[in-house]
């Protein structure tokens, strides 16, 4: 009988032991994910008084930025998405961290993957910040030069170097996420060398009779002596 | 019938014998080929459950010529944004409505406001202005016409010569104007007949000649809410938010154009739109509310064209708006009597009492602070060089609250 007995204490005596164990690292875990919550409403304030402060709004409206969040449908304030960025950023390092206590081998995995990963994530979104402004900002120029050196296509030309240099930043960012970097390279690669490719065969082409009217006089002018002026200068 | 003579420094275009509005529209669909042409409809969601929005849509929906429909709506939920679009249904032109009082347009206003830009409040003069603004925005219209729509007697002759001295390339015109008799069995407008034409003759009195004061003075109807400009206008004008909204547009266009290019045109036979109660003591609402900020108005572009104004020019004013207005009375009365108007004299001379005093109030604010006496929205290439891609963000919010 008390074998019987142990025989189902015994796990429930393991299943206490394992409990006890893993209890103060749960507690662990929704201490640090409350003070992470706290911590993060906290930064989310300090970041949208800062911003305001700053006038980030009026730069983003000036600068593209605004347009940009306008695009995806998002309707807030620059600065108050800025905060809400900040805070859920903050909340998940907070929930990974937390998960780290927990001690599973699993989540510890995960958890290393993410903190190895985090900083690669926020690099992206640095580089599609500063393209997006960049990529705005140079295809403004061209338009503007175009414009007044009286280029009939000045729109089409902006917008082309826009949309090549927004794929060149799109292409930098799934780099830097290591979403299928060869892939990325490569249909990159193909697309840039089809491109001047094209070009320089269009040019080429275009071109056969100027360079062989070129050549031809360049040779005729070898064989000929120059005519002389009937006319001297002084 | 009306007569043929021509008044004043811009060309009047009279209704003379038997229009064909078929002709005149046939004509407009050909300009529409290279000048597309925009109607602006500024709208409170009340009109479309008043009588006159049903009898617009209808003749709306005949008109072949237009490019585009943009409907400015205020004082509407987002369910009453649905009805209304369901309400303009039978209308085959491509519409757009501009929900005021959405999240989108509300984000505008405020990107606005944090760089710097006051739109102003709510009211017929920002809806028309931010309408103008989704035309610029989409590029695909030259020229915009505006009417009120909350006129009973609506006809689409009336948006037909409305649009046709601008819309026809050979005449040149930059800016028309519609005008048109307010008469049942007796005589409407008051604001027009009693208030701004003998204010303007009694400035003309006590500035002498002046070119605003003769081009103002040039319009039957300076006060009517219906007019057609090119897309430029709409771009460099800067127009008053308030009720001063006419005038003030009157003024940009003397400001930026000759008179040469200028027209107005005899849009109806019949004009019947909503009457506003004239509550001497409401100096805030109503037609006493309009009437401070057409004054205030005249007084602002007048300053701003070097007109120096004291309290003793004001006390001038008053007495010779008095002598004027109490003319025009007299003159009215007679045509009321000839025709067979009912005329109610008191009435009347209790009008212009209300108007004197609306003068005074006016003059007051104006001489308190002339800056802010009648405040202007700036114009779209101001907006521009502070925010470039405000028209953007304006045309994704449009676009958007239509999906």
């Amino acid at each position: 009988m008390s074998d019987f007995l142990n025989l189902i204490l015994e796990p429930l005596q393991e299943l206490f032991q394992k409990f006890k164990e893993f209890a103060p690292n749960f507690l662990a875990m929704l201490v640090i994910l409350l003070i992470g919550i706290l911590f993060a409403w906290l930064l989310r304030s300090v970041v949208q008084k800062l911003l305001h402060t700053l006038q980030f709004d009026s730069w983003s409206d000036r600068k593209g930025l605004t347009t940009l969040m306008r695009k995806s449908d998002m309707w807030g304030k620059p600065s108050l998405l800025a905060g809400a960025f900040v805070f859920w950023v903050t909340i998940i390092v907070a929930l990974m961290t937390g998960l780290g206590a927990l001690k599973i081998n699993a989540i510890d995995q995960l958890v290393t993957q993410f903190f190895t990963y985090l900083p690669r994530a926020l690099s992206a979104i640095l580089i599609l910040a500063i393209g997006y402004i960049f990529s705005g900002f140079i295809s403004r120029a061209v338009l503007i030069t175009a414009v007044n050196s009286g280029y009939h296509y000045a729109k089409l030309l902006a917008e082309a170097i826009r949309i090549l240099l927004t794929t060149l930043i799109l292409a930098m960012v799934m780099e830097q996420l290591q979403i299928a970097p060869g892939i990325v390279l490569a249909a990159f690669s193909i697309i840039c060398g089809g491109i001047v490719l094209a070009l320089s065969i269009s040019f080429g082409v275009g071109g056969i009779d100027a360079a062989r009217r070129m050549i031809e006089r360049q040779t005729s002018g070898e064989n000929q002596e120059p005519e002389k002026e009937d006319i001297e200068h002084l | 019938m009306s007569d043929f003579y021509q008044t004043g420094v811009v060309t009047t275009l009279h209704q003379l014998g038997k229009s064909s509005l078929e002709h005149l529209e046939n004509e407009l669909f050909g300009y529409s080929k290279t000048r597309p042409i925009a109607l602006v409809l500024p709208a409170l969601y009340s009109e479309f459950e008043g009588p006159a929005m049903p009898g617009i849509v209808q003749e709306l929906a005949k008109v072949k010529y237009l490019n585009e429909v943009v409907l400015t709506l205020d004082n509407a939920t987002e369910k009453e944004r649905q009805l209304a679009r369901e309400f303009l249904s039978p209308i085959s032109t491509e519409i757009k409505i501009v929900h005021n009082n959405g999240k989108r347009i509300t984000e505008i206003y405020e990107t606005l406001k944090r760089n710097g830009l006051n739109p102003g409040e709510r009211g017929k003069g920002r809806s028309a202005w931010l309408a103008y603004g989704y035309v610029l925005a989409r590029g695909s219209s030259n020229i915009i016409a505006l009417h009120d729509c909350d006129i009973v007697t609506y006809s689409r002759e009336l948006l037909a010569r409305l649009v046709y001295p601008v819309a026809n390339p050979t005449l040149d015109y930059v800016f028309c104007k519609g005008y048109y008799s307010r008469v049942t069995d007796k005589m409407h407008g008051r604001v027009t007949r009693l208030l701004v034409t003998p204010l303007v003759r009694s400035l003309q009195q006590l500035v002498g000649p002046h070119g605003f004061l003769d081009f103002l003075d040039s319009f039957r109807y300076p006060l009517a809410g219906e007019f057609c400009m090119n897309t430029e206008l709409a771009r460099v004008n800067r127009i008053p938010w308030d009720w001063g909204l006419e005038v003030g547009s009157i003024a940009e266009v003397y400001r930026n154009y000759s008179p040469r290019r200028v027209c107005q045109v005899d849009i109806a036979a019949t004009y019947e739109h909503k009457h506003q109660s004239l509550a001497v003591a409401e100096v805030d609402k109503g037609l006493m509310k309009m009437t401070v900020d057409i004054c205030k108005s005249i007084f602002r572009t007048l300053a701003s064209e070097g007109v120096v104004f004291s309290d003793g020019f004001f006390n001038s004013l008053f007495v010779s708006y008095l002598r004027q207005a109490e003319d025009t009375i007299m003159k009215y009365e007679a045509d009321a009597m000839i025709n067979g108007l009912s005329f109610d004299l008191h009435e009347e001379t209790k009008s212009v009492e209300a108007f004197t005093q609306a003068i005074s109030i006016a003059a007051r604010a104006f001489t308190e602070n002339s800056m802010n006496a009648a405040p202007l929205i700036p114009n779209w290439n101001r907006v521009n060089a502070a925010i470039p891609d405000i028209l953007e963000m304006l045309k994704i919010a449009v676009d958007e609250d239509n999906k």
